[in-house]
C-alpha cells in the first residue's frame, strides 16, 4: 500500500473508530467522558485527510480532484472542516457522532476506487487556476450542504422524541432544536454563499464549462436557494426546513454522480 | 484510631422519629461540643437534614463510642421509648463508603440530587469551625467531596428530571436553549402553576402573563411572579407573544384547540410553542400536539418523562458504584491509612495542627 492510500486508510479508521466509541460510549451512557475524546479522533482523522490531499496534490500537481474518490474525499474533509467551524461555535458536540459515518462511508468508498484502480498522476500542461477555484469551492460549499443535512437529520431525531414524549439516552446529549435550526440555516447560507462564488468563478475558465455539469450545478443552487427563501418567507416551519435540509442534498448527491 | 457512622435515615425511621433528632444549625457548635465531652469520641461531624441525622465520628473503641452516642442522642432528645429507634451503626470501611454514597446523592430519597453534597460540606464547615474534627475526619471529609464531584461529573446520575415541575423546565431549555427572553403564560392561577411559572422565571425567562377566571386572582399571581394580568377572555390574544403556555384551570372541557394555536402559529416568527397542560380534566386538546413546531405535554407525559429519568438514574447506580470503587481501589480510603511518621523537624506543627483541629482547609463550595 502506497503512503497516500494508508494515510486515507488512516484517517478512515479514525471516522469509524470514534463512531463505534460515541455510541458505545452512549450505549454506556457515559458520554460526557466522549466529547473531547471524539473530537480529538475526528482531529486525527482530518490531519490525516490534510496529508492525504497534500500528498496527491504533490502527485498531480495541482488541486487533487481528478477523480471520483478524490472528490468523495475532498467533499469529506471539507465536511468536516465545516464541523470544527460551525459544531464547535455552535456547541453541538454530537454533530461528530453524525458526521462519522457519512465520512467514513465516503473515503471508504474512495478507498476501495483507489485500491482497484488508481488511475496514478494526472499532471496537465498548464493549470488553470479559475477552473481548480471553481471545483475546490464548489466541493467546499457541497461540505456545508451535507453538514446541514446532518444537523437536519438530528432536528428531526430531536423533534420526534419531543412530539412522542419518549426522551431517549441521546436526547439529553442533543442541543436544544433552536439552536440545530440555527446551525442548518447558516450552513445552508454559507453554503449556498460558496456554490454562488462558485458558479460565477467557473465564467472566467479557459475553456467552456461543461454544460451538463454547469447546469445541475445552478439547479443545486435553485434548490438551495429556494429552500432559504421558503424559510425566510415564514411560510416554513423549521421541520420542514430540516427535513429540505436532508433532501436537498441529493442534488449535489446526483452533480457528483454525473462527474 | 477508626471512625464510624451512627444514625438514622428515612428508610429507617419515619419523618416522626427524625423530626426529633435533628439538629439545628445555630446549636450545632454547642452539640458538638457536647459529644466531644464522650469518653471515646475525638473528632465528630453531625450530618443533620430532613432526610437524615447522622454522627460521624473517630474514635479508639467503636463498641464503646456507638453506646455512647446513642446515649447521647436518646438523652439530649429525650426520647422516651429508645427501642423505637434502630440505629445504624457503620464501622471504618462501611463508614466511609457510606458517607461516600451519601455526598454522591446515592443515599437520597431522589436519587442523584445535588442538595445533599452542599448539606455534607455545611456540616463538616461547621464541624471544622467548631475544631470538633482532626487528621481522621478531615481526610475522610476531603475525600467525600472529591469522590461526590467525581461522581456528578462522570456518570449520568443527575440527567434527567424527576420531578412533573423540572421536566417542563428542561424541555423548555431542551427546545429553546437559554430561556432569556422567553414569554410564559399561566392559565389558572393554581398551585402548581405558580411553582412551575417560578422554575421557568429562575431559570432565566423574562416575563410572566396570568389569565385566570377570576381577575382579582390572576392580578394577585401576577403581581407575586412581577408579570402581568390579562382578562381571561383577552388571553387567545397574545398567544402569537408567548412561547410557553402552562394551563391549569379548573375548566370541565378543552380550553385550547388545534384551531386556535393553528391560527398563531403564521404570526409567530417561527418560534416554537411549548404547551405544559397540568389541568385534570386536560385544558388542551391533545390534537394541538399535531401542529408542525408545538409540542404538548399534559400530566401523564410529564409524569412518564419523569418516570423514564428515575429509572435511569437507577440504572446509574451500578456505574457510580463501580466509579467509587476504582477511586477506592487507587486511593483507598485516606482516613484508614496508617499514620505517617512525620520527619522530626515537622512533628511540633503537626501535633499543633492536630490539637487545634484545623489540618486541612474547608474546600471551597
Amino acid at each position: 500500500m502506497t503512503m497516500d492510500k494508508l494515510l486515507l486508510a488512516l484517517s478512515t479508521l479514525c471516522f469509524l473508530g470514534g463512531f463505534i466509541y460515541v455510541v458505545m460510549a452512549l450505549r454506556k451512557r457515559q458520554p460526557r467522558q466522549t466529547t473531547w475524546l471524539n473530537f480529538a479522533v475526528v482531529a486525527a482523522g482530518f490531519v490525516f485527510q490534510c496529508l492525504f490531499l497534500h500528498s496527491r496534490g504533490q502527485l498531480h500537481g495541482r488541486c487533487p480532484v481528478t477523480s471520483g474518490a478524490e472528490i468523495l474525499i475532498f467533499l469529506s474533509w471539507s465536511i468536516v472542516l465545516f464541523y470544527f467551524l460551525v459544531g464547535r461555535a455552535f456547541r453541538l458536540s454530537l454533530l461528530g457522532m453524525f458526521t462519522e459515518p457519512i465520512v467514513f462511508v465516503f473515503q471508504a468508498i474512495a478507498l476501495a476506487m483507489l485500491i482497484v484502480g488508481d488511475a496514478g498522476p494526472q499532471p496537465v500542461d498548464s493549470v488553470d487556476p479559475w477552473h481548480e477555484f471553481h471545483i475546490s469551492v464548489a466541493l467546499l460549499s457541497f461540505g456545508a450542504f451535507a453538514l446541514a443535512g446532518v444537523a437536519g437529520i438530528m432536528y428531526l431525531v430531536q423533534d420526534r422524541q419531543l412530539k412522542k414524549h419518549h426522551l431517549g439516552a441521546l436526547f439529553y446529549q442533543l442541543p436544544p432544536i433552536r439552536y440545530l435550526l440555527q446551525a442548518i440555516i447558516r450552513l445552508l447560507g454559507v453554503g449556498l454563499a460558496l456554490l454562488t462564488v462558485a458558479i460565477i468563478s467557473a465564467l472566467f475558465q479557459e475553456s467552456e464549462p461543461d454544460p451538463k455539469h454547469y447546469s445541475l450545478a445552478i439547479a443545486v443552487w435553485l434548490g438551495y436557494a429556494a429552500l432559504l427563501g421558503w424559510h425566510f418567507s415564514g411560510k416554513a416551519t423549521p421541520k420542514r426546513v430540516a427535513i429540505g435540509a436532508v433532501i436537498v442534498f441529493v442534488f449535489p448527491i446526483a452533480l457528483l454522480a454525473a462527474l | 484510631m477508626s471512625i464510624l457512622c451512627l444514625g438514622v435515615n428515612y428508610k429507617t425511621a419515619p419523618v416522626e422519629i427524625r423530626e426529633r433528632l435533628a439538629f439545628s444549625d445555630h446549636e450545632m457548635e454547642t452539640r458538638l461540643g457536647e459529644i466531644r465531652q464522650l469518653a471515646s469520641v475525638e473528632e465528630s461531624v453531625v450530618l443533620s437534614t430532613c432526610n437524615r441525622v447522622e454522627v460521624y465520628a473517630a474514635t479508639e473503641n467503636h463498641g464503646q463510642a456507638f453506646t455512647e452516642l446513642a446515649d447521647y442522642l436518646v438523652a439530649h432528645f429525650r426520647i422516651e421509648r429508645p427501642e423505637d429507634i434502630e440505629f445504624y451503626r457503620l464501622e471504618d470501611e462501611g463508614a466511609a463508603r457510606h458517607l461516600f454514597s451519601v455526598a454522591s446523592g446515592l443515599d437520597s430519597m431522589v436519587l442523584g440530587e445535588t442538595e445533599i453534597f452542599g448539606q455534607v460540606k455545611k456540616a463538616y464547615h461547621l464541624a471544622h469551625t467548631a475544631r470538633a474534627t482532626a487528621r481522621r475526619l478531615n481526610k475522610l471529609f476531603q475525600q467525600s467531596f472529591r469522590i461526590g464531584k467525581l461522581v456528578r461529573t462522570g456518570t449520568q446520575i443527575q440527567q434527567g428530571s424527576t420531578s412533573v415541575g423540572s421536566v417542563a423546565v428542561d424541555l423548555a431549555e431542551k427546545i429553546f436553549g437559554q430561556l432569556k427572553g422567553r414569554k410564559v403564560m399561566v392559565i389558572g392561577a393554581g398551585e402548581m402553576s405558580r411553582q412551575t411559572a417560578q422554575s421557568l422565571l429562575s431559570r432565566g425567562a423574562s416575563s410572566i402573563i396570568v389569565s385566570n377566571r377570576s381577575f382579582d386572582k390572576a392580578e394577585e399571581l401576577a403581581r407575586e411572579l412581577n408579570g402581568s394580568a390579562v382578562r381571561f377572555d383577552d388571553w387567545e390574544g397574545v398567544l402569537s407573544k408567548v412561547d410557553i403556555i402552562i394551563s391549569s384551570t379548573a375548566a370541565p372541557h378543552a380550553i385550547i384547540e388545534p384551531a386556535m394555536i393553528e391560527n398563531a402559529m403564521p404570526h409567530r416568527g417561527g418560534r416554537s410553542l411549548l404547551l405544559i397542560d397540568i389541568a385534570v380534566p386536560r385544558d388542551i386538546d391533545p390534537g394541538v400536539n399535531e401542529i408542525d413546531n408545538v409540542y404538548l405535554y399534559d400530566i401523564d407525559s410529564l409524569e412518564k418523562v419523569a418516570a423514564e429519568a428515575r429509572v435511569e438514574r437507577e440504572k446509574q447506580i451500578a456505574v457510580c458504584e463501580r466509579l467509587i470503587a476504582r477511586h477506592l481501589e487507587d486511593k483507598g480510603i485516606e482516613a484508614l491509612a496508617p499514620d505517617r511518621q512525620p520527619p522530626e523537624s515537622a512533628r511540633e506543627k503537626t501535633h499543633d495542627l492536630t490539637e487545634g483541629g484545623a489540618s486541612e482547609p474547608v474546600p471551597r463550595s
